[in-house]
């Protein structure tokens, strides 16, 4: 191969590589930081419309199943005006998961493109199976994004019902988690899916 | 045979048909019924065979058993956030099954008729 004369890459790459003799050491690293700035408040914005209700019922999959269901619900509409939308339950808040919850949602553009569940038929038949996933994931997360809201120490034995409180102050003895007992709660149950000690 | 005799027959076997109909007409739909159960979460408090905070299912139909106003009272007792009465005495509002789509009558009715079938 003949060095005299390299190619387009390897040319870019020795440019790359040469030290500036135009441009001050500060004008570079001034010019990364601003660029540093415009790229990662970018990237966030973009992944931050990726966490909106408008954004997630873009998809029909999304709009005509369980966004129709959840929109029954109290974490839809409730007395005191505040709204958990999709992204609260099911992403992450700190950014480490976020960006690994994100990262596997781009398999779910592998089941929009092949339409996996791109009927009302098709959804119900893998209900069963997307419900136990996000159950597994909450069960795992110690229902983290539950716990973004609620928290047992929060609960008034005043103002809840006193069944309840008691189930509930049982249930942190038990080492339990919010996903053990509520479960379809801002969705329709799958039809497989039979409670415990019926 | 003679005409009224064949009127007679036919009149009866229409009525046979009729009461051979008219359950299947008002059939309980069991898995519906459960289903709305479960997503009420009306199981974390009752069993089907098995008491817990509230009574079991069988129970409750044991009370209601040849009762008139059963079905009626049942619905309200589910749908009015009436106050129900627990094992140690205390009371408090029992919780208003939701149907989807929202006071869905018929689901609720299914609901019942199940209890007090068991």
């Amino acid at each position: 191969m003949d060095n005299n004369n390299p190619g387009a890459f390897k040319r870019f790459w020795n440019m790359l590589k040469r030290p500036s003799a135009k441009y001050s050491l500060i004008a570079i690293a001034g010019t990364s930081f601003v660029a540093g700035i415009i790229f990662w408040g970018g990237f966030n914005t973009g992944m931050e419309m990726t966490n909106t209700l408008d954004f997630c019922v873009t998809c029909h999959e999304m709009r005509d199943n369980v966004y129709q269901e959840y929109k029954e619900t109290i974490h839809y509409t409730n007395r005191s005006g505040v709204r958990a939308v999709c992204s609260d339950c099911h992403v992450p808040k700190d950014w480490v998961h976020k960006i690994v919850r994100k990262s596997k949602a781009a398999f779910e553009i592998w089941g929009k493109i092949t339409g996996s569940i791109d009927t009302r038929e098709k959804f119900e038949a893998r209900r069963m199976t997307l419900a136990s996933h996000e159950w597994e994931r909450m069960k795992d997360s110690n229902s983290r994004e539950c716990r973004n809201c609620h928290s047992f120490d929060a609960m008034s034995p005043e103002l809840q019902k006193q069944t309840p409180y008691k189930k509930h102050m049982k249930a942190r003895e038990e080492g339990k988690t919010c996903i053990d007992c509520h479960k379809g709660i801002a969705h329709h149950l799958p039809k497989e899916y039979v409670e415990p000690d019926e | 045979m003679k005409k009224p005799a064949r009127s007679a027959l036919s009149a009866t076997l229409a009525c046979a048909a009729l009461l051979l109909l008219a359950p299947a007409a008002h059939a309980v739909d069991a898995e519906a019924a459960k289903s709305l159960a479960r997503q009420n979460n009306c199981f974390k408090c009752h069993a089907v065979d098995k008491d817990k905070d509230g009574p079991s299912y069988k129970k409750v139909a044991a009370k209601f058993h040849g009762k008139a106003n059963a079905e009626a009272r049942l619905i309200e007792h589910i749908t009015s956030g009436e106050k129900a009465k627990f094992p140690d005495g205390h009371e408090e509002e029992h919780k208003i099954v939701k149907t989807s789509p929202p006071k869905d009558m018929d689901q609720i009715r299914n609901l019942v008729q199940w209890i007090l079938a068991q």
